[in-house]
């Protein structure tokens, strides 16, 4: 029993009375007691579905005080344009789906003018995680890399990058050195306006190194992004969605064709095992070991699920090399 | 899920080795023989180019775009002037749609939407009783009445579907057009046959005046993925003209590139409208492609 504490009647009663040092170290007890549980909290689930449900919702007015009034002599016409996911279809025809499936929450849209010269167009995207900004950016990597905000490309008067939350386009509607000029400058800008850098995605960190191709990383969330880079089925036999985050990577071989490597995470380890199940049945219902197979083209592919995660390898040859990607990815686990 | 899902296995098996190759081999999804499709009887499609088509600020000339039209349709439909073609097509009862695209980086020219109108009137339709529309024909008081329609649109590539082209222009023709993203727009060609489209389209028109043979970023557009390719691809047939409109995109970007590369995704709707819908025709070995005009870099 504590010193101070003292017993009155049939009760324990317990009567702290603290030195200074003793309350020091309970503070700092506590303090690191706090510290530690939330900061397990955020070491032990980085995934896609905590950082969603984090969000913190944007105004069109955040939005509006990243992208300067004037650049290089274009002004900003008085209008900006604000989509939401129900809205966007107005103004990007088709690719408005893409954005959807990245969960983007606003779109601002600001056109500059100057007289006799070709519009620029500036298109800022809340994606609400730094995740999705990444994956959307992922979505389309051509171009000439330059260096704005956390991964930029350029290429026929268009800049695309992201930072934090922020997934940006500057485009230029007709390319002259005067705008591809003016659009890297708006970009750097826009980049410097957005104070802090974004996480990437947690699972990029299971993709074995060797081989890999960097600039064909992509990261999504459902089949159709998915066939839209690498075409597996019409149905969604990976039982993709909104919770599940992918991400899909080329490696080079000895082989006459690249490897695809790609892991998928589900919110649990059933839906892991049940989409396992499905994958197998529709894509290789002959396979003698389940999960492997020779396809017609005479590669391999394989698919393997440990824990939350399902990891497939396409056009492997032989197959040495796909059981080496694949025990990789399910032996460099970084959760159960 | 009950019946096995169609996966890239079926297509390596079609393709031999060649993944996806199959969306460009004819009569590959409908198991035909070489005999059986010769013996199938040709669709016709008319494609015309004009070098002079376009002024130096890269308008259409109102002319120009009237004399590749006269000359286009006297040999889609056999006639000795466009007028006699146009008899064939409207009749001075019917109440025309006509669909356009208006899409801002490539939209239908105003000059070639004029021209339709005119035409439609010299048939006899009165003026009240044609409507030139894209987006909203669904609550459009003449789309709603129309006995015809003429479909008109820029050839593009497109980021969902593959290609924009006469197909997919259709698509306004449904309350809620994100409902047939699937698969990329895989199904696209059941749109034609809804009570407000089926059996009424005369004429479908691909614009290949400015092709976008390549998209890039959030609006899929620039100029420079743009070539003047000054040409008009005429047909009864949507999926004629669009299997001919994407095999010169398919060209150009294989002469662009330096390098085969394959549309992104690949518009496999404009096969399905042939294989699974039987929409109309989109095998080269069924197609009677008559070319006319300027013959220099034609790609086909």
């Amino acid at each position: 029993m504590h010193p101070g504490a003292s017993m009155a009647g049939s009760k324990m009663k317990f009567k702290f009375s603290l030195s200074y040092v003793d309350t020091l170290f309970f503070i700092i007890f506590l303090g690191i007691f706090i510290i530690s549980l939330a900061g397990g909290v955020m070491v032990k689930d980085k995934s896609y579905l905590s950082e969603k449900s984090r969000i913190k919702s944007l105004t069109a007015d955040d939005l509006k005080k990243l992208i300067p009034e004037n650049i290089s002599g274009w002004k900003a016409i008085p209008e900006d344009q604000v989509f939401n996911q129900e809205t966007i279809f107005n103004y990007i025809d088709g690719a408005g789906e893409v954005y959807r499936s990245y969960n983007f929450q606003l779109l601002l849209a600001r056109r500059f003018q100057q007289p006799e010269k070709p519009d620029l167009v500036v298109d800022l995207f809340d994606m609400g995680t730094s995740y999705d900004a990444f994956g959307v950016f992922t979505h389309d990597r051509e171009g000439e890399k330059v260096d704005v905000g956390q991964m930029a490309v350029y290429k026929g008067g268009l800049l695309s990058f992201w930072k934090d939350r922020f997934f940006v386009s500057v485009y230029a509607e007709d390319e002259t050195p005067k705008t591809r000029e003016a659009v890297l400058a708006l970009g750097r800008q826009i980049d410097s306006s957005i104070n802090r850098e974004g996480k990437l995605p947690d699972l990029l960190a299971l993709l074995p190194s060797a081989g890999l191709d960097h600039d064909t990383i992509s990261y999504f969330h459902t089949h159709h992004i998915l066939n839209y880079h690498f075409y597996v089925s019409e149905e969604n036999i990976l039982e993709l969605g909104s919770e599940t985050e992918a991400v899909l990577a080329r490696y080079k071989t000895s082989g006459r064709q690249p490897i695809y490597l790609l892991i998928v995470r589900y919110p649990d380890e059933g839906k892991a095992l049940y989409a396992w199940n499905i994958f197998c049945k529709n894509y290789m219902p002959e396979a003698r070991i389940p999960g492997e197979i020779r396809v017609e083209d005479g590669s391999w592919t394989m698919a393997k699920q440990r824990g939350r995660l399902l990891t497939v390898v396409f056009q492997s040859c032989p197959d040495k090399e796909a059981r080496s990607l694949g025990e990789k990815i399910l032996f460099k686990r970084i959760e159960k | 899920m009950k019946k096995r899902a169609i996966t890239r296995r079926d297509f390596l098996k079609k393709g031999a080795g060649l993944p996806l190759a199959c969306a460009f081999i004819p009569g590959v999804f409908e198991g035909k023989s070489q005999q059986q499709v010769q013996q199938t009887p040709k669709v016709r499609v008319v494609l015309i180019r004009n070098k002079d088509i376009l002024d130096d600020k890269g308008k259409p000339r109102y002319e120009v775009i009237e004399k590749m039209m006269g000359e286009g349709l006297c040999e889609l439909f056999g006639t000795s002037n466009p007028q006699e073609a146009w008899r064939q097509m409207i009749k001075a009862d019917d109440v025309v749609g006509i669909k356009t695209n208006v899409w801002n980086y490539l939209p239908t020219p105003k000059e070639l939407e004029d021209y339709l109108k005119k035409r439609v009137m010299e048939c006899g339709v009165p003026e009240e009783n044609i409507a030139i529309a894209d987006r909203g024909v669904l609550s459009h008081p003449v789309f709603q009445k129309a006995t015809a329609l003429i479909n008109a649109r820029p050839a593009r590539t497109h980021h969902w579907s593959g290609m924009g082209s006469c197909i997919k222009n259709y698509i306004q023709f449904v309350p809620r057009p994100y409902e047939w993203h699937g698969d990329s727009c895989a199904d696209l060609a059941k749109i034609w046959f809804l009570p407000e489209v089926k059996g009424k389209t005369r004429l479908n028109i691909l614009v290949m005046l400015t092709p976008l043979f390549h998209g890039i970023g959030p609006h899929h557009f620039s100029k420079q993925y743009t070539w003047p390719y000054c040409g008009l691809i005429l047909s009864q047939d949507p999926v004629a003209a669009d299997a001919t409109g994407l095999r010169i995109l398919q060209e150009k970007r294989k002469e662009y590139f330096g390098e085969e590369r394959p549309l992104q995704p690949v518009p496999h709707h404009i096969f399905l409208a042939d294989t699974r819908h039987h929409l109309g025709v989109s095998s080269p070995a069924r197609i009677e492609l008559i070319k006319l005009g300027w013959q220099e870099g034609i790609l086909i």
